[in-house]
């Protein structure tokens, strides 16, 4: 009898110990509740008190079947109250608490108790960690300034487009009637004319024009300015620039006069002094005013003789440049043109540069496709230069005069080469003669060896003999 | 007949055909920003790897130069200098994707 009773408090021990990790023991109801949840002892502890501290069970037997646990909250004589916890057989309370369980857990409630005092900030999130599109606005920038270019682009390419189209449909009838070939881009086998611009770039048209009395071609170029670049757009809006008709008529070497005129506006004339290989070395003078002949003060004239510039300035040219003034930009008649000066690394070019009989005219534009009928006079005064360059010559005097100014030009061209001259006929002969020697070297016929030694050997003396005469020759004349 | 062909300026048999000038004779003429943003563009693309702004810059390059290029210009060229300014602009997002941050 005795060993069942202490059999039953064993097991009610064990028993208990299990429950005491359950929060409310009054009914046994409660007891299934919880007997699951191994954390259910802590929510009831968060009510009642602010501490996290774990409880301590109690097993109190009044009868011999019936056990009731109490729950006490723990102090901090813990440590003290759990060195009884291992006697527990027969014992009214049990401890089955470790004593290191619970070190360290003094800094747990502290830490709580200030995060709950602390109040709570919101923190902006920083930008580059945000998912949003807002934050990518340099990005959107940047497509957006894409796409307004490309808009731009077609704009601009669509303008130029009608522009040189609407100067063509102008000029086609005055052109047709003057040219047998109007328009060719240089690859058809046969010469016809394919009647349409050439389309170099975006805002450059060329138009190649030929088959007529006195000039060899005519190559007009339309350069428009470069409305298909919104960089060029926005220049444009500090310096403001205009459109422009660039005409080059070749003249026949029989069908004009040896002079070198322009006419244009002063700046214009300043920059192609400075520019113009032709202009620079016959017309050395400043610019002179053209009031003496009845042109406004705009336009600046620049010639190699008075003689030119009166014939030149007749009552119908007078007519066309005072009447487009403001179209006019520059006009260059010359038979020495050989474009602008070409700046060479080694100095100056060994020779001279090949020149045409030309006439050059540029002229500005006009920025709506409708006011093109305005230049159609411009290029009435082009066929009408032609045929008046082709009708003036200069008188004897003049003419003497033109031949002596290329002349000097020439010899002044020949003394600032000589020393180039001399070096590169040197560097020649030298390769001559080495040449010379390989061949000889490389003959595998000793006999013809010999032969072109002997014949190289009486060459060098003939040289010799020649330069020594000619010495000779120069210290007899000087005495 | 020979009132017609004194006025008619005119004449057949002194047609020539047209020559294109050579580029070398004016290189003064000739407008060098095409292959000055192509370079240009190239240079940024390879910057744009390391620093985001250089990438978007080597697309603005490639737009301008392709803008200004002349018919006879050698399409591959453009269209080569083009991807790489795109590929350069995707890596250096696919490497980085957060947002560009201005240089100020």
């Amino acid at each position: 009898m005795k060993a069942f009773h202490t059999f039953c408090v064993v097991l009610l021990v064990f028993g208990s110990v299990s429950e005491a990790k359950f929060d409310d023991f009054e009914d046994e109801e409660d007891i299934v509740e919880y007997d699951d949840n191994d954390f259910a002892e802590f929510e009831d502890v968060m009510e009642d008190s602010v501490t996290e501290s774990p409880q301590r069970v109690i097993i109190t037997e009044d009868d011999e079947d019936e056990t009731t646990v109490e729950l006490e909250g723990q102090d901090e004589n813990q440590e003290g109250d759990f060195e009884d916890a291992d006697t527990q057989e027969g014992d009214t309370e049990s401890e089955p608490y470790d004593d290191e369980e619970f070190e360290g857990y003094e800094d747990k409630p502290d830490t709580s108790s200030s995060k709950n005092k602390d109040p709570i900030t919101i923190v902006d999130v920083p930008a580059h960690l945000q998912n949003s599109w807002e934050s990518y606005y340099l990005e959107i920038l940047m497509v957006t300034g894409l796409l307004a270019y490309i808009m731009n682009y077609i704009i601009g390419k669509n303008k130029n487009s009608r522009l040189a189209q609407a100067w063509f449909n102008t000029h086609r009838e005055l052109l047709e009637s003057n040219f047998t070939l109007v328009g060719d881009d240089g690859t058809n086998k046969e010469a016809t004319s394919t009647g349409k611009l050439n389309q170099e770039n975006e805002h450059i048209y060329n138009l190649w024009c030929s088959g007529r009395v006195c000039c060899e071609g005519m190559l007009i170029q339309l350069r428009f300015l470069k409305r298909q670049d919104l960089l060029n757009v926005l220049a444009r809006m500090m310096r403001p620039v205009s459109d422009q008709v660039q005409i080059k008529v070749t003249m026949n070497d029989e069908d004009m006069d040896t002079y070198v005129f322009a006419v244009g506006t002063r700046k214009a004339l300043v920059r192609l002094q400075k520019e113009m290989q032709d202009l620079s070395e016959f017309c050395s003078d400043k610019p002179k005013s053209g009031a003496k002949y009845g042109l406004p003060d705009s336009l600046a004239i620049l010639s190699e003789m008075g003689e030119v510039t009166d014939g030149m300035m007749d009552t119908k040219m007078v007519h066309f440049l005072t009447h487009y003034a403001d179209k006019i930009e520059s006009v260059h008649f010359s038979d020495q043109f050989s474009g602008p000066k070409i700046m060479q690394e080694e100095g100056q070019p060994l020779k001279l540069p090949d020149t045409k009989r030309t006439l050059l005219f540029t002229f500005n534009g006009n920025t709506y496709p409708k006011d093109m009928e305005a230049l159609l006079p411009l290029m009435n005064m082009v066929i009408y230069s032609i045929d008046k360059a082709k009708k003036f010559r200069l008188n004897r005097e003049g003419k003497q005069k033109a031949d002596k100014n290329r002349a000097r030009v020439e010899e002044n061209f020949l003394k600032l080469t000589h020393v180039q001259r001399q070096e590169a006929a040197q560097s020649r002969r030298e390769e001559k003669k080495r040449a010379e020697k390989e061949r000889i070297m490389n003959e595998e016929d000793p006999e013809k060896q010999r032969r072109l030694e002997e014949a190289a050997l009486r060459r060098e003396q003939k040289k010799l003999e020649k330069k020594q005469m000619k010495m000779k020759q120069i210290k007899v004349k000087a005495m | 007949m020979s009132t017609n062909n004194m006025s008619d300026p005119r004449r057949p048999n002194k047609v020539l055909r047209y020559k294109p000038p050579p580029s070398e004779c004016n290189p003064a003429l000739d407008d060098p920003t095409p292959d000055y943003m192509n370079l240009l563009g190239m240079i940024f693309s390879m910057c744009g790897l390391m620093l985001k702004w250089c990438a978007w810059v080597a697309v603005y390059c490639s737009f301008i130069s392709f803008a200004n290029s002349r018919s006879s210009e050698d399409t591959k060229q453009m269209m080569s200098s083009f991807m790489l300014s795109i590929s350069a602009v995707v890596m250096s997002y696919l490497q980085n994707p957060q947002p560009m941050t201005p240089p100020w």
